[in-house]
């Protein structure tokens, strides 16, 4: 029963139409800023749209793109960011990221935070992020 | 004369092979500032690391992305370094964000990171100071827009992306892409520099 029962879990979890791996965060004091990256992967047939992410560590969070123009490092705001179908989109550093302005608490390395990514067609995504070394 | 020829060639690529891998860039040793560091001691830049080989770079604390790979950068550097006990190297990160960076929130910024601050300083001081280091390496940095959160007035910068190595005698003589350091090619540098 338990066997059967861990794997009807294992399936859905296959099955899940949106999955995140490799969630990780920056440390950062009280009050400042840090940026949230993880792998995100559209397994179904459609264009999925990841248009906010929410988590009560930060006063404000933001989808953004760090991009280099000109010999500058620069920062723009995305308003949302579309994963093809069965493929992945990567938040990483020096590219794509979650932006979290004005933190509530300090993130040390090794603790985890709870975010929620917010999708146009599925379900709201629960993802826990750990804190990295840098 | 084909032979001749060639063998001007040969030289030229040879003597700017060599002029290439150290060409003097700038002395910025010609004028020194008093900064802060992490401690709120007083450090004389350039002129306190005098005889010593100094890593340097320009952040800001409040840049979410871009600065923590460069610091990173530098403390992966720092480590091998140590490792391979090359002890004449300093590392200095200054604030192109006086404002907000004071002493105890770059001491905050270093702890909450594990960072070694034997060698290592991160260093701030009055604006005046601090913009006219930036302009004697040749940094480049512009505010952006003031956003409001609540009460508190949210900003970042569009900054370069620079590591810098400076000899024994102030001069700025390489510097590499900061988030994207080819740590290799610092640490050959720097053994270049210490014979
Ligand atoms: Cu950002």
């Amino acid at each position: 029963m338990i066997l059967l029962f861990s794997m009807l879990t294992l399936f859905s979890i296959h099955s899940q139409k949106v999955t995140v791996r490799h969630a990780w965060l920056r440390p950062a004091n009280k009050g400042m800023n840090s940026a949230l990256y993880f792998e995100v992967r559209n397994n179904s047939e459609k264009p999925e749209t990841l248009f906010n992410v929410t988590s009560n560590i930060a006063g404000m969070i933001q989808l953004h793109e760090s991009y280099m123009e000109k010999g500058m490092m620069k920062m723009r705001m995305v308003p949302f960011i579309v994963i093809k179908p069965h493929s992945t989109f990567v938040f990483k550093e020096g590219s794509y990221h979650i932006m979290l302005i004005l933190l509530k608490k300090d993130l040390k390395p090794g603790s985890k935070e709870i975010f929620f990514l917010h999708f146009k067609n599925e379900n709201n995504l629960k993802v826990i992020a750990i804190v990295g070394k840098n | 004369m084909k032979y001749l020829f060639r063998f001007i060639i040969f030289i030229t690529i040879l003597f700017y092979g060599c002029s290439r891998r150290f060409p003097e860039k700038i002395n910025i040793a010609r004028n020194s500032f008093v900064l802060l560091n992490q401690d709120s001691s007083n450090v004389n830049f350039p002129f306190d690391y005098k005889g010593k080989i100094l890593v340097a770079t320009f952040i800001y604390t409040n840049c979410p992305d871009i600065c923590p790979m460069t610091t990173y950068n530098m403390q992966q550097v720092q480590k091998k370094l140590e490792q391979k006990n090359i002890n004449n190297v300093q590392f200095a990160a200054i604030s192109f964000d006086p404002i907000r960076d004071t002493p105890s929130i770059l001491k905050d910024y270093a702890s909450i990171r594990g960072m070694n601050l034997n060698n290592f300083s991160f260093l701030t001081g009055n604006k005046k100071s601090i913009y006219s280091l930036i302009k004697n390496f040749n940094f480049l940095v512009l505010p952006g827009d003031t956003t409001q959160v609540g009460t508190n007035p949210v900003y970042f910068f569009t900054h370069a992306d620079k590591i810098y190595l400076i000899d024994q005698q102030g001069r700025i003589r390489n510097e590499y892409r900061g988030s994207k350091l080819d740590k290799n090619k610092l640490l050959s540098d720097i053994k270049y520099l210490e014979d």
